[in-house]
């Protein structure tokens, strides 16, 4: 299988801030991907360099095989919705409509009326006048419009209450259906429970470096969460990978990577669910990064 | 994308276009009152030159101002379309609507800039040739048209001043991302530039003509000639401005002994008397001025210069847009 989007190593700086740092990931094609972080891992900037909108300091990134840069060819190949919803408030949603058809080669506007009919969205209403739920609804449903193969969404549902998050989803759900495995998803979320049902592929940032890339089920499959007593967790380490360590005075619970069988008797292995194997990870950052801060601190 | 730029300034261009018509509406009603009142001085004067220049000007008193109105409506309509061209995109975030569309971003500049240069362009040339309709009596009496101020207003300059205005209100805001700034800026920026250009630059667009005569006679270029400076000579070279007090001063002993205490209307026989003297000490009197020939050159290298420091801008503007990240 082909993949839609490819980066090696692609940074992004700031001046003197470094938003991402060496990020590789692949996402294969048709895939709905999460990508996942908390504030400020560096989600939006990768989304901006997957879409051509900003460009990189380091590494290179290939979007559909070429890299993002201003070509029609390019550009009509990516959907980008941005954080804050940008649409011309003072404009309706039928302006948008008529805009989206000038400006683009493939544009299908039924597809816009039929979804925003459905949902009961005026068309002929300012934009700016519509709920924050609604607004979200039409740029999306413009952003399909476009008939993108890939299509990249920056945390678009962070600010929606429960109701209008899951009919933003549907709408997602239905546009992934709708082109039949030719349309990869990168979808930026902190909500992790949102994602996990729309969801069938992981990018996790934290503090601008990726840490964990792949198939939502491969990763639950080759993560355990290992219970057993207190005691030195050497051994296991010496075959896998511990994420996470949790301990009590006499219990303690290890999320692992496994790399094989656990043969020690005294664990008792159980599944991960995605919400545990995310907190994980950018728990087992945090304490990398406050070790760093520690060594640091003594060095000066 | 010609669509997205209708759309985005059809209320505000229509706005624009009623005040423009308003505008037009005044001069038009203003001038042809004047053409009148000058038909019947031209009729009462009979063609004779010196009666025609001893009347009253047919400009009234409170409209004479209408024409430094002109000289700021496209100034001002060109930094307030200008500068939000793109800062506005940035500051509302609807770039990333725009450049996520099949359109690279220097097309979509290049559509909106060419639109609103053109209305710029068009907004200065239909002032600046009602303006210069309505200055015809007053050019036809005074003979000014060349004149700082006169100059500004008429021809083709208005359409270059209102292309640079927007070309500096776009670049403006390109760079600062934020309407407001962008404004005060170009409004800064425009008026240092213009008076920069008038007063220091435009005297020397072509070598001035200066014309000497005897001081005993007098001289003055023909037609609407721009009078850069005029005055008296001596034979070692020593140049004396217009007006009595510093020709005293410079006045060799004997010649100053001929002014009596100082120069008044009855005393015209012992003037005469003091020009001979300068004469005979080798004074020369000189006028340096830009012919009136040169007045449509001149229209054409001002118009000229602020044409392509327009384009220099938009050049500018260009580049920003494609190099920095959205």
């Amino acid at each position: 299988m082909n993949a839609a989007i490819e980066t090696h190593e692609l940074s992004k700086r700031y001046r003197r801030v470094s938003a991402l740092t060496e990020c590789t990931v692949t996402v294969p094609e048709g895939r709905v991907s999460a990508l996942v972080g908390p504030n400020g891992a560096g989600k939006t900037t990768l989304l901006r360099l997957l879409a051509g909108l900003a460009s990189p300091t380091g590494g290179t990134a290939y979007v559909l095989g070429g890299e993002p840069r201003q070509d029609p060819a390019f550009l009509a190949e990516i959907g980008f919705l941005a954080q804050e919803i940008p649409l011309y408030r003072r404009f309706t949603a039928e302006d948008h409509i008529r805009i989206g058809a000038h400006m683009n080669p493939r544009w299908d506007a039924s597809l816009v009326r039929t979804r925003l009919a459905e949902l009961r969205i005026p068309l002929d209403q300012r934009v700016g006048t519509l709920s924050g739920g609604q607004r979200a609804q039409v740029a999306l449903a413009l952003t399909l419009a476009k008939r993108p193969r890939v299509l990249l969404l920056d945390e678009p549902v962070a600010a929606l209450d429960p109701l209008a998050r899951r009919n933003f989803l549907a709408t997602l759900t239905s546009g992934v259906a709708d082109a039949a495995g030719g349309l990869t998803v990168v979808l930026s979320s902190h909500l992790v429970t949102d994602l996990e049902r729309v969801c069938d592929h992981i990018v996790l940032l934290a503090a601008s470096r990726v840490q964990l890339c792949g198939d939502i089920d491969t990763l639950l499959a080759e993560h355990k969460i290992l219970v057993g007593p207190r005691k030195d967790t050497a051994p296991i380490e010496r075959t896998h990978t511990v994420v996470q360590t949790v301990a009590t005075a006499r219990q303690s619970t290890l999320l692992v990577r496994l790399n094989g069988p656990v043969i020690d008797p005294a664990y008792q292995a159980e599944d991960v669910t995605l919400e545990e194997l995310v907190l994980a990870y950018m728990g087992a950052d945090e304490a990398s990064a406050g070790k760093r801060l520690t060594t640091v601190g003594e060095a000066s | 994308m010609t669509w997205l730029i209708w759309r985005q300034y059809r209320a505000s261009g229509a706005i624009t276009a009623a005040l423009l018509a308003a505008f037009a509406a005044a001069i038009l009603a203003d001038g042809f009152q004047i053409a009148s009142h000058w038909h019947s001085i031209l009729l009462a004067c009979a063609g004779n030159s010196v009666c025609l220049q001893q009347e009253p000007s047919p400009v009234n008193g409170v409209v004479s101002d209408l024409p430094y109105l002109s000289l700021i409506v496209p100034v001002v309509l060109g930094i307030l379309w200008g500068a939000p061209l793109v800062a506005h995109e940035f500051e509302t975030r609807t770039t990333d609507f725009a450049w996520a569309q099949t359109v690279t971003r220097t097309r979509w500049l290049a559509v909106k800039v060419g639109w609103l240069l053109l209305a710029g362009a068009a907004c200065g040339g239909v002032i600046g040739a009602l303006t210069t309709w309505w200055s015809g009596p007053t050019n036809a009496q005074l003979a000014s048209a060349f004149d700082p101020g006169q100059f500004d207003t008429q021809g083709i300059v208005p359409i270059g001043y209102a292309v640079f205005a927007m070309a500096l209100g776009i670049a403006a805001g390109t760079l600062a991302r934020r309407t407001l700034p962008a404004i005060a800026v170009a409004l800064g920026g425009f008026i240092a530039l213009r008076l920069v250009i008038a007063d220091l630059l435009r005297p020397h667009y072509l070598a001035a003509v200066t014309t000497y005569y005897n001081v005993t006679g007098s001289f003055g270029p023909s037609g609407q000639a721009w009078v850069l400076s005029q005055g008296a000579v001596s034979r070692t070279g020593q140049v004396v401005p217009e007006g009595w007090g510093s020709l005293y001063a410079a006045l060799p002993a004997s010649c100053r002994q001929l002014l009596p205490s100082g120069p008044t209307a009855g005393k015209s026989a012992s003037l005469s008397a003091v020009f001979s003297c300068m004469q005979a000490h080798g004074w020369r009197g000189f006028v340096t001025y830009q012919p009136a020939s040169r007045y449509w050159p001149f229209q054409g290298i001002e118009t000229g210069i602020y044409v392509l420091l327009a384009a220099a801008l938009i050049a500018v503007t260009f580049v920003i847009v494609n190099r920095r990240d959205a």
